[in-house]
Formats: C-alpha cells, structure tokens, sequence
C-alpha cells in the first residue's frame, strides 16, 4: 500500500467514524443536510466529465489568472508569473514523496470546525491547487478560480502558501448546471507568512438543486493580514465554514460576508477566529437578507487564548427579514481567557428603519424603490470593501438580481452612476 | 502595568461558613423508589403527588446529565447524596416564630436575616428554608387578610391541593431536563406563593435557604402564582457552611403570571463557592422558569450571583401572552476557580412581547464566567422586541469570560438587538480616579460598582444594601 493509498484510507475511516455531522452537535444544530448530501457520498466525480463543454465564462473585464475546474478536476490554467509556483493536487500526489503527500491529504480532527465532510474531502478529493508564493513575491493580478460543478459530487482541495511579505489575491467562484443536482465539498487551506497579505473572495452561486460545503482555514504568522469575503448567492443548502488562527503576534484578520437568501434556501456561516498571540487584530462583519422560505445561521465564534494580550476584537452580525416565512438563527459567541483585551460583539435582527424610508419616499421614491434601495444599500455595506472593483460590481450586480423587483433599481443606481 | 492581584481576591473569606449543630432527621444516602415513598410519606402527601414524583424518578432514570454547560466538574455519584434532612422536629413543628429551636434563630442572625427583627421592623415577610425543610414562615396573619398564601410548598399541599395540583409542573414539566427531573422527584419544600385576583401584596416576600447537614442535597421547589391583575415581589437569598466535599443543590421555580398580573422575582446567591483550590462548595444546578401567560403580564427576575462552586441557571420567560414583558437582569462574580454559566431565554410567542436582558459577568482569580442566553422570536410574535447587553469585567490574567447568545427569528416584525462587550477595568478610569485622591482600592471598588449599576436599581433596597456588601466583600484585597 503507497503512502497516498494509506493516507487516504485513513482520511476514510476518520469520515466512517464521523459520518456527516447531524444536528444533535452543537454547530450543526440548525443544518440537517444528511438527507440531501446522502445521495452523492459515493458518488464519484466521473473522469471523462473534465471537459470544458457548456462551462460559462463569467467576470470577462477582469484581468487575472484563470484556473477553471470541472467536478473538482483542473482542466484549464494561466501560467502564474515567477515566484509563484503553481502545480495541480494530482500532479503533486502522482509523484509525491510521503512527506508531502501526508502534508496536503491529513486530517486533523482537533482543527476547529472539523467535521466528517472535512475528512470525506481529504480521502475523495482527487485535484485541487498547490501554490506556493515565494518571499516578498507580490502577485499584481489576482487569481480567479473558476469551480464548474456539472455533475454529481466534487471535493476540490487547495493548498496555498504566502512566503514572507508575500501577496495574493484569491477569487474562488463556485457555478453549477442550472439542471443537475450535486454536492461540493472543498477545503481552501492559508497558510501566511510573516507579514503576508492575502484577500480571499468567495463566491458561492451554485445552482439552485445543489448542495455547497466550503472551508477556508487560514493560519497567520506575525504581522500578516487576510482579509476574506464569503458572499452565499445560490445554491439549494450552503455550508461555509471559516477558521482563522492568529498564530504569532500583530496578525489581523477580516472577515466579511453577505447572505442573500430566497424561495427555500439555506445557507449557514460558521466562523472562528483564535487569536492565540498578542496584539493581535479580528473584524468581522456579517449581513443577510432573506426572503421567501429562506433560512440563515450565523455562528461567529471568537477565542482569546491565554497569552494573546492586547487583543483587538469585534464581531458585527446584521439581519434583514423581508418575509413572514424566513428565518434566521445568529450565535456570536466570545471566549476568553485573558484579561487584557477589549472585544465586542452585536448581532441584529430587524426590518428596515422607518425614518429613512420615509426620508426617501419625501424624495419622490415609491414605497418599493425606496425599500430596494435601503436593502441594497443595506447588502452593499459588505461589498464594499471587495476588490478589485470588477469583482465588486459583478458581485454587486449578481446580489441584485437576487432581489424582487431588482430592475427598477439597478437602472435607478446606473444613472446614478453615469451622473457621477 | 497590572495593579489587580487576583491572588489577593481568592484570599478573602466565606462569611456564612459555619455549621450549625443541630439535632436533625437525615435519611440515610441514596436514592431508589423507597426513598421517594419516604419523602412523601414523611411529608403526608396525596397519591397524586406521590405518582407525580414517581413519574418524575423513571424519567430521570431514562435521562443523561447534560454537559453542554462550559464547566468542569468531577461526576456527581447521585446514590452518595442524602435527599431528605430536616431538623429534628419538637413535637409538630413549630407554629410560630417562639417554637422554633434557639440554634435555628441564631443561624438566620449570624447570616443577618433577624427573622424576630424583621417581623417587627423591616416589613418583609421571611419563609426560611434550613436543609431540605421550611422551618419559620414570618407574618402570616397579615399576608392572609389580604388574602395572600404564603407558606412552605409541602403545607400548601395539604391546605391548598387544588391550587397546587393545577399549577405545579405546569411550566417546568417533571421531563424538562435532568436537574427538573430529579428535583420534582425528591423535593422536600420550598416557597409556595398565590396572589389572588387584583391584589396587590402588600410587602415583600423573602425566603432564605440554607445547607446544613453534609452530605445532603437541597432540593427546593418554589412556585408563585399571580393571578389577573396582582402584584408579588419576592425575595430569595441562599447560604452554606464550609465543607470540603460539593454538595448538590437542584432547584426549580416556576412562575405563572395571569393577565396584568406582575412577579418581580429577587435573587441574592451566597452558597459556598468552594476554597482558593477549588475543594467544596455548592453545585447550584437550577431551573427556573416564568411562563407570562396572561396578556400584559410582566416578570422580572433579577439576580446577583456571587457564591457556588458551579453555577447552572438561566432563569427564563415564555412570553405567552399579548404585550407582555420579560426582563433578566444579572449580576454574576466568579472567582478562585468558581464556575458559572448562566443567563437567560425570552421565548417570544405573543404579539408586542418586549424583552429586555443585561447581564454583568465579573471573572477574577481563576473563575470562569459565561452567559448563555436564547431569544426566540415565535412566528406569529408580531411587533416582538428584544434588547440584550451582556458585558464582561475581567480581573486578573487567570480568568476567562465567554458569551454565547442564541437569536432566533421567525417574525419579520420583530426586533432583536444583542450586543456584548469583554475588558478589563481601564487604565485611563483608574488614572482619573488615583488623581483625585481616591484610593486604588475605592476606585475599583467604585468602578465595579457603577460596572452592576443597571442590575443593582433593579434590585429591592434591602437586597441593594446586601449586594453592594457582598460585593465590596467579594473584591476585597483586590487591588495591591
């Protein structure tokens, strides 16, 4: 037996003993997705699907680096400038020296959030990005990539690492067959080095009958920075589950995101921050808008170990309810073992405020413009801080049109726009 | 610069420590169906209450200790626990304060509650529960002109069945959790409190709880019930002696608030909360529950926590009815190494239910402290609004502070606001303060203060005076 082949079987009998995570633990108290993820547990990717047939092309004006993935399978890639190593999973594990492999495929059931689908990914996923970012190797353009879901279940994984005062930009966006069902099950791994600055984009608009599990664990050496933004568009049932270490001192961390949830859908954020060194630095701010049916959890949990003095923390979840049906369900949860810090946490729940909507209907809105207005510019508060602006607008126009009656608007806001 | 010595806060004493010595009627430890059948037979219950407590026991046999709470804590043997205790009884019992054994009296004096005292001067009507059993009910005559009961549970359901049979069980039912299980189970007394329609009672009412004996567990079960339109405050205050072993305390309250009626509900927790090693003290495991049934009902459950190894409480409010009110206010200290994890629900069901919570956790030495509450806003829970500050002190680099607040909203009307904020005194106040000549001592002693201050308005003055006193003994040496 290879080293892969124990690897993987190991990565198995982890997922045997987990099994997908049911609602009687404590982070999946709110998301029941045993039912829905059932069908594609041993359902695997088929090989021959890797074609780039049918796969859309979105964020054209956006100059970047292109990798595309069919199924959790690399089929397409730009080559990266010098210093940025690049190679796909497969290649690596095709020729993997034990070491490496047991680096890129194990399993760690004390990392934060584990679950069973985190171990499922480790022992299924066949490909995925290895990256390496040399020292002070700034990379100018960012990198896109695309994840096309056509059929059944795909686990990507990804491995990337910031050498010293490295920088990346990372977009991942998540787009499926309008017509098929599936699962998505990835896991995003960070690892910054010292004084390192990564933006990561999430982009999660999967279609409608599918079910989206993602993971983005990020470990941070001294002084670096992440700033991350999860934005959950699509998709049938969505998990993302987001873990930051702050590992050595001065490391900040931001992380935003933005729900925007209609008809049935489902979408859950856990995240965790531990800030296991001094001075170190979180922000957070999360904002949803459900309509229809829809169902939000938020769960943001902040640790303060014993020795990360001088710590710097605040946590800021917003809900929007436009309808009599949604639901939404928000845990910020602080622990700390320290004395010196100063952290805050504030979650909301509401409509919106009535004083602004009278404001605007003074100024000749209709009750429906002014409300599409305020929710948008409720959502927008996340978006804002996204970059590079291609993405921001994409995003921004994706989310609206997720809104009802999103048309007036949007050519209300272009005129806007074009005055300026 | 870190001027709090949180050595010196684990140093200072247990003031209620002593044991009284005094003749009493232990049952032997364990516990089985026999020894439910003793308790009610001991206590002349009907068949009724006997099967509700046995139904209650095969629960709890088919039932888990929950660990979910963040505490830790070596297993609880439940067959080395003693559940009934009582002092031994002259005769029938006493019928008024002059009966009552001279030790008993002393006890309450030590513990500044004057029961003599207080019947002539304070106006405060005073049920005192030593051990398992309710030994002085104070002021009876004149709480029954108006037409209030109050009187030790297990004589209420001799005089009162009725009253009690409907009530009892009716808001923490005998499966609601372990604790609730085992409590309805093996309860030996405890407060029960009616307030008939539009009255307004006229004092407070106050009951004190002491362990004595070791090697008990106190089970108390009080149950208050306002009818439309009346009004109760009432008043609870618990103390143990110093023992090295932990001993089990499992209480439950229910409250039942009928239309416009209102229950504003006191606590001021004193158990022993263990020695600087962590030896001894109270496992407080409580439930406690208001269900605001009527509409325009109102409960307010205020608390200031300082004792008890282990602290397990979230005092909570179904907000059944239309427009009504619930409000947690607390005040929670830990330190040495006690535990505590508390807070509180606001169940939202009925329209323009308001809720309000502050909780003010204070961790020093090595405790820990966490406040874990739940707003859930019903579907259907139109115009429902929730507003929740829970704020965390920190006193020493050993202690830790942690929040975990669940929201849930199905209602689009609805409100919620939840904020939270952890730190440790500031520097800069500290400064302000030693620049004008106060004492560092004072100063942070004025700072915690004004820190509690939201709970401890909120508190009945006799209770104002006790807390600030318990917590300026509490942070005694704090500050080198």
């Amino acid at each position: 037996m290879s080293a892969i082949d124990r690897l993987r079987a190991q990565a198995e009998a982890v997922f045997a003993r987990h099994g997908v995570p049911a609602p009687r633990l404590e982070h999946w108290k709110y998301t029941d997705i045993r039912r829905v993820v059932a069908p594609f547990i041993d359902h695997a990717s088929p090989a021959a699907s890797a074609e780039q047939g049918g796969v859309p092309n979105p964020l054209r004006d956006l100059d970047a680096y292109r990798v595309t993935f069919v199924d959790g399978r690399l089929v397409d890639g730009d080559t990266l400038p010098d210093g940025v190593r690049v190679r796909s999973l497969a290649a690596v594990l095709a020729e993997a020296r034990g070491e490496e492999a047991s680096r890129l495929l194990a399993v760690d059931e004390r990392a934060p959030l584990f679950n069973g689908l985190v171990a499922l990914n480790a022992a299924r996923a066949c490909d995925g990005l290895v990256i390496d970012v040399a020292d002070g190797v700034c990379v100018q353009k960012p990198l896109y990539v695309l994840h096309w879901g056509a059929v059944g279940a795909a686990h990507p994984r990804h491995w990337i690492r910031l050498g010293r005062h490295a920088e990346l930009t990372l977009i991942e966006h998540y787009l499926s067959d309008q017509e098929q069902a599936g699962l998505t099950n990835g896991v995003t791994r960070l690892e910054l080095g010292a004084g390192a600055h990564a933006r990561h984009v999430r982009l999660q608009q999967e279609a409608r009958r599918r079910v989206h599990i993602g993971r983005l664990e990020a470990r941070q050496a001294r002084a670096s920075s992440l700033v991350s933004h999860s934005i959950a568009l699509g998709g049938a049932w969505s998990r993302v589950d987001i873990a930051c270490t702050l590992a050595d001192e001065a490391a900040r961390c931001r992380l935003d995101g933005l729900y925007l949830l209609a008809g049935r859908q489902h979408a859950d954020h856990h995240t965790e921050i531990e800030h296991g060194a001094p001075f170190g630095v979180s922000r957070e701010m999360y904002r949803g808008v459900l309509d229809g049916r829809a169902r939000a959890v938020f769960n943001g949990r902040i640790v303060v170990r014993e020795g990360a003095v001088k710590t710097d923390s605040a946590q800021r979840n917003a809900n929007l309810l436009l309808s009599d049906r949604a639901e939404v369900d928000t845990k910020p949860e602080l622990e700390i073992y320290n004395d010196d810090v100063q952290c805050a946490h504030g979650a909301t729940v509401g409509q919106l405020d009535a004083q602004q909507l009278f404001y605007l209907r003074a100024r000749g809105l209709s009750e429906e413009q002014a409300r599409q207005l305020l929710t948008f510019a409720f959502a927008d508060e996340v978006l804002a801080g996204i970059k590079p602006p291609e993405v921001r607008r994409y995003v921004e126009r994706a989310a609206f049109g997720k809104l009802p009656q999103a048309g007036d608007i949007a050519s209300m806001l272009q005129q806007a726009g074009g005055a300026a | 610069m870190n001027t709090l010595k949180p050595e010196d806060a684990a140093r200072q004493e247990y003031r209620a420590g002593f044991v009284t010595d005094i003749e009493s009627d232990t049952l032997p430890p364990g516990l089985n169906e026999e020894v439910i059948r003793h308790i009610s037979a001991r206590k002349e219950e009907p068949d009724w209450l006997l099967e509700w407590r046995l139904s209650a026991y095969r629960h709890w046999l088919k039932m888990r200790e929950p660990h979910w709470a963040h505490v830790e804590y070596p297993p609880i043997d439940y067959q080395a626990i003693s559940y009934y205790s009582a002092p031994k009884a002259k005769g029938d019992g006493p019928k008024s304060l002059d009966e009552v054994d001279p030790k008993l009296l002393e006890t309450y004096e030590k513990l500044g509650i004057p029961l003599r005292e207080q019947e002539m001067l304070a106006g405060v009507a005073v049920d005192a529960v030593f051990d398992s059993v309710s030994v002085a009910t104070t002021f009876r005559e004149k709480l029954a002109e108006a037409g209030v009961i109050f009187c030790p549970i297990s004589e209420a359901v001799r005089e009162y069945p009725e009253l009690v049979r409907q009530y009892l069980g009716s808001v923490v039912p005998v499966q609601d959790n372990f604790f609730a299980a085992l409590n309805s189970a093996v309860f030996t007394d405890g407060s029960f409190v009616y307030v008939p329609k539009g009255v307004r009672c006229p004092m407070e009412l106050s009951t004190y709880f002491r362990i004595n004996a070791s090697n008990t567990g106190q089970f108390e079960r009080t149950l208050i019930v306002a009818d439309a339109g009346a009004y109760v405050s009432y008043l609870e205050g618990c103390t143990a002696p110093m023992r090295d072993e932990n001993q089990l305390h499992a209480a439950v309250v229910e409250l039942i608030a009928l239309d416009d009626a209102e229950i504003k509900y006191s606590t001021v927790q004193n158990w022993y909360p263990g020695d600087e090693r962590g030896v001894g003290g109270i496992y407080n495991f409580v439930t406690k529950r208001a269900d605001c049934r009527g509409a325009r009902s109102k409960v307010s459950w205020t608390q200031v926590e300082t004792g008890s190894a282990i602290t397990w409480k979230y005092p909570s409010c179904i907000l059944r009815g239309d427009d009504a009110v619930g409000e947690f206010y607390s005040v929670a200290l830990t330190k040495m190494r006690q535990q505590a994890d508390t807070g509180t629900k606001m169940v939202h069901l009925g329209k323009r239910t308001r809720s309000t919570i502050v909780s003010k956790g204070i961790a020093a030495g090595m405790g820990q402290q966490s406040y874990r509450g739940l707003v859930r806003i019903a579907r259907g829970a139109e115009g429902a609004r929730n507003y929740t500050q829970c704020d965390s002190l920190l006193l020493g680099d050993k202690c830790g502070a942690h929040t975990f607040p669940y929201i849930e909203v199905k209602e689009p009307t609805a409100i919620v606001e939840h904020e939270a904020t952890t730190s440790r005194i500031g520097e800069d106040q500290l400064f302000y303060c030693r620049a004008r000549g106060i004492p560092e001592e004072d100063a942070v002693n004025l700072i915690v203060n004004g820190f509690c201050k939201d709970v401890f308005n909120e508190l009945p003055m006799e209770f104002a005076v006790e807390a600030n006193r318990l917590m300026e003994v509490s942070l005694e040496g704090a500050v080198g």
